[in-house]
């Protein structure tokens, strides 16, 4: 997030889904929206080392024209700067992120007109009050009963390995300065109901105190929204991240999907039994109504109760592979590109499943996202017994034609590709289409029949094969003479080279390994 | 890893009898003579963990981590005090790196004698302890003076050691734990300490780059070592990616650091080759061609280990860039080499379409995990283009006309190429290519400039270029 932001538009944009659920509702998850776009070039969702989960309503938010301040705020504001109610203990800063943030929550729930300024505390003494509660009892806020005193590395762990490289060798990590103030302050309950665990945090007072404060906070961010009338956390306490697999206890078929921030709740966990009749569900239920958003996000919390529960068997392979084939049909592929990953993975365990299909998929992804260092890698995983398999030899052999440029053999392979392997050749084939016209037109003089495009180039038939040419080029190229339709291959210049150029530029995709 | 400087081995008589050498512990003598003489290598044998030298062994006897303070202080600062050029806060610090050394040491020493509770881990992190005591003496005030750095760079290169035996211990025991992923673990668990290793030398790699000091003693010297400890270990994590943000901060500071001849060749050899490596995954063979050619031409004629892995990489360059292939006489010096690209380079010379193949079949796997594969796969063009070449020098002359020099036969038949290539891959009935794909070819041919001509599709000849450029680069 931009400093240079005014902070009122900057939360605005930040803001996400917590604040607005009413405390009473008693589902027991925050029902996060699920990704209608199947737009796969828009990094839009969240990928697994990321942050927070986009709320679908925060472009709008961020367009909200800037809010006029009554004067009672404003009087307010002067108020918090004014030098007599200066608390020594409380930095300006501090003050300040506070005052921001009281007056964004306000302004987010309406409430600017309503909200009695004069009366209001002013946020130094909010933040020495709510700093005198925590230290008097430390425990009051452990929503989650057992402290967790690895959750803090787990959080950044996935991180780590990149963030934490950056050779202008800061201290502390980018995402630590700059998220942690905004994002997860703006997540928590509206400060005037003086919610225990609302702490406002300083960076530069380096306090285990302030670091186990906020880790609590977080903790109990993801669950007390959810269910403060259920079974009370302090009677069911959760197990430790790395005390073992949690055993779950939910009987519910369905679950909206939720990001974890913290220890996974039992009751909220389904067991292998009933997760398998979920998966008998979503297949009935995607063929009957084939709502992609509906089933990607079961498909993504059937996902997340196997991995707390540690489940590793044929079923859990099964459970990806299934996501992975509807994900490729809605070319979903940030989806897919997660279950490919783990896939890989639990494949090397030998669990069962449809491995040589996988890597087929595998090798094609790549070459569609054009990253050559994972090819080498995906190569290296083929054994010479795969090789014997239809359709990983298909995708070697896509491959290595293109590599080589030898166009007409990728488009007769491309007519005759096994398993879904289509739905991601489709995802390249009109740009390896402007690389043979390149080549083509570089070639062949004076002229081609269409015909021939059509049939070296896997089209359907002619009009699309021409339709496709128009689409890059002038009509000119064109030429009907005699009852049949040439392209001018002598003319057409540089025209498919710079379409190709255009095309090959490196595919971005959200969630690849 | 780093040069001995002979000329501060052994302390002269007249020197000796001016250091009030200790007779216990010849470790602290090394110490004191490298002080002395400034000499960064003597230190860093000092620093390093060689369970098998007499004199490590002998400075774990006599010493333990609690007396060493005063042990130090009565041996070595004291009775030296005229001589040295230590601070007393830079040697507060020394007493601190010794005792971590002194820990790190013995862990070493008991997993040697598999006693109870060693461990790889416990190594790693005992050595890591001891890394970031001595980084503290480089970033504090009253640093360490920059010709003391060979000391870091053992410290770095041991902490890469034991990370890797360390990962290794790890993954050997399986505890594999789970966060709060949505997902399966990964494998990014079984680099944990090869990673936070590498996060350590980043800091290394920051304090080389940072320093202000001028230069004659600046620590900006142990830029390329620091560098290319940290690619080493970023290609072993598999995260190539971020050798990226190391090149960008150098650049950064370039206009701050000496030229890169100035620098001991043999930090810039390691340096050039690990960037043209770097280049040549992102296909970009160009580049990559000249920080590789730089490397060779730098390298030590002896270091046929390393002269070997840059070959590894500049042949498939040359075969991309220029269509060069290695001489005999260069691959007979190595002979792995040998075996990789004399098959592979005889078939395209000939225009042996399934030899190469074959070859490529066989080496496949070794080709692959040196990330050759791909560019040599290219190779097949060029044995192609001689296979084509041939058919068009079989073509013979056009008939000559009133005593001009005869021309060739510019003009060959689509179905002639065909041919050749029938009788290449002793095509049966059901894999021979169809006029289509010859063309296809051809095309690709032409357009990668490998053949100067085109395809008159409707009389379905070949028309090549005249006087002598149908090949460009053959002679034909």
């Amino acid at each position: 997030m931009s400093s240079s932001i005014p902070p009122w538009r900057a939360t605005a944009s930040v803001h996400s889904a917590p604040t607005a659920f009413p405390t009473s509702a008693t589902p027991a998850y925050i029902p996060v929206q699920a990704r209608r776009s199947l737009n796969h070039n828009k990094p839009t969702y969240p990928t697994t080392n990321g942050t927070t989960n986009q709320n679908p309503s925060s472009p709008a938010d961020a367009a909200q024209p800037r809010v006029a301040f009554p004067p009672p705020v404003r009087s307010y504001v002067q108020r918090c700067f004014a030098p007599e109610n200066e608390i020594p203990s409380v930095g300006n800063t501090e003050m300040q992120e506070k005052l921001r943030q009281v007056i964004t929550d306000a302004a987010e729930s309406g409430r600017l007109h309503t909200i009695d300024w004069d009366k209001l505390q002013l946020p130094q003494v909010m933040i020495q009050n709510e700093r005198n509660k925590i230290l008097a009892n430390p425990s009051v806020s452990s929503w989650a009963g057992t402290s967790q005193p690895s959750s803090p590395a787990d959080a950044s762990r996935k991180r780590k390995s990149t963030d934490n490289l950056d050779p202008s060798g800061s201290a502390s990590p980018p995402w630590r300065k700059t998220n942690n103030r905004n994002r997860f302050e703006d997540r928590v309950t509206y400060p005037t109901t003086g919610k225990k665990n609302h702490i406002k945090l300083d960076e530069s007072s380096k306090s285990k105190a302030n670091l186990e404060m906020r880790r609590r906070r977080f903790e109990g961010a993801g669950v007390n929204y959810g269910n403060p009338s259920t079974s009370s956390p302090i009677d069911s306490p959760r197990p430790e991240v790395d005390q073992g697999p949690v055993v779950g206890r939910s009987p519910t078929l369905e679950k909206n999907y939720f990001r974890l921030t913290s220890a996974p709740n039992p009751d909220t966990v389904r067991p292998l039994p009933v997760l398998k009749k979920t998966l008998d569900l979503l297949k009935k239920k995607w063929k009957k109504e084939g709502n992609y958003g509906y089933i990607c996000d079961q498909f993504k919390s059937l996902r997340q109760d196997l991995t707390v529960q540690h489940i590793r068997n044929e079923f859990t392979v099964n459970v990806y592979e299934i996501h992975a084939r509807i994900a490729l049909e809605k070319g979903d592929l940030g989806e897919y590109n997660q279950c490919q990953t783990q896939l890989r993975v639990l494949y090397a365990q030998k669990l069962g499943g449809n491995p040589t299909e996988f890597k087929a998929y595998r090798i094609l992804y790549f070459i569609y996202t054009r990253n050559w260092t994972a090819m080498n890698d995906a190569l290296a995983d083929v054994t010479a017994e795969d090789k014997k398999d239809l359709a990983v030899k298909h995708a070697l052999d896509v491959r290595s034609a293109l590599a080589l440029g030898n166009y007409h053999r990728f488009f007769s392979l491309y007519l005759d590709t096994p398993n879904m392997g289509a739905y991601l050749m489709d995802m390249f084939v009109d740009r390896e289409r402007l690389s043979a016209l390149a080549a083509i037109c570089r070639a062949y003089k004076p002229d081609v029949q269409i015909r021939f495009i059509t049939e070296e180039l896997g089209f359907e038939s002619d009009e699309q094969a021409a339709r496709f040419v128009l689409e890059q080029s002038s009509p000119e190229l064109l030429e009907e003479k005699q009852g049949t339709v040439k392209l001018l291959t002598g003319k057409a210049g540089l025209l498919f080279e710079n379409a190709k150029a255009e095309a090959h530029r490196v595919v971005d995709i959200k969630g690849q390994i | 890893m780093f040069d001995l400087d002979s000329r501060a081995i052994s302390v002269s008589a007249s020197q000796a009898n001016r250091v009030r050498l200790t007779m216990s512990g010849t470790l602290l003598n090394d110490f004191i003579a490298a002080h002395l003489y400034e000499s960064g290598p003597r230190l860093a044998t000092v620093f390093t963990p060689d369970i098998y030298n007499d004199n490590l062994q002998t400075f774990h006897e006599l010493f333990e981590p609690i007396g060493l303070p005063d042990d130090l202080r009565d041996k070595v600062f004291l009775p030296n005090k005229k001589q040295l050029k230590v601070s007393k806060a830079e040697q507060k610090v020394w007493v601190e790196v010794f005792v971590e050394y002194w820990k790190a040491v013995n862990e070493l020493f008991m997993y040697q004698n598999r006693q109870p509770g060693a461990s790889a881990v416990v190594i790693f992190n005992a050595w890591k302890k001891f890394v970031n005591v001595l980084i503290r003496g480089y970033s504090s005030p009253s640093s360490f003076p920059a010709w003391t750095l060979p000391c870091l760079y053992i410290s770095g290169k041991y902490l890469r050691v034991f990370a890797i035996k360390a990962d290794a211990e790890v993954v050997s025991q399986g505890s594999a734990s789970f966060g709060f992923q949505d997902d399966l673990a990964a494998d990014f668990e079984k680099n944990g300490n090869l990673e936070e290793a590498a996060r350590i030398m980043n800091r290394m790699f920051t304090l080389c780059l940072s320093d202000r000091a001028p230069i004659e003693d600046s620590r900006k010297w142990g830029i390329y070592n620091t560098t290319n400890l940290l690619f080493k270990t970023y290609f072993k994590i598999n995260s190539v990616g971020l050798t990226k943000n190391l090149l960008r901060a150098i650049n950064a500071q370039s206009h701050d650091l000496p030229r890169l001849e100035a620098f001991p060749k043999s930090h810039i050899v390691t340096f050039e080759y690990y960037v043209g490596v770097i280049h040549f995954l992102d296909e970009n063979y160009i580049e990559a061609e000249k920080h590789l050619t730089s490397a060779w031409r730098m390298c030590h004629r002896q270091a046929l280990k390393n002269r070997e892995l840059i070959l590894t990489y500049l042949i498939p360059c040359h075969l991309v860039t220029t269509h060069t292939l290695p001489s005999p006489r260069l691959l007979a010096q190595f002979p792995r080499l040998e075996e990789f690209f004399r098959p592979l380079s005889n078939c395209i010379r000939k225009g042996d379409l399934v030899g190469f193949d074959r070859a490529m079949t066989a080496g496949e796997e070794e080709f692959v995990k040196r990330r050759i594969y791909l560019p040599l796969e290219r190779g097949r063009d060029i044995a192609l283009r001689n296979l084509f070449r041939k058919v068009f020098i079989a073509g013979g002359f056009e008939e000559a006309k009133d005593g001009q020099p005869p021309i060739r036969r510019t003009r060959v038949p689509v179905a002639e190429f065909a041919a050749a290539l029938r009788i290449g891959t002793h095509a049966t009935a059901r894999t021979r290519v169809d006029t289509d794909e010859v063309e296809c070819l051809l095309a690709n041919l032409i357009y990668k400039g490998l053949m100067k001509g085109y395809i008159a599709r409707e009389r379905g000849i070949v028309v090549l270029s005249k006087n002598n450029s149908a090949f460009p680069g053959t002679g034909v």
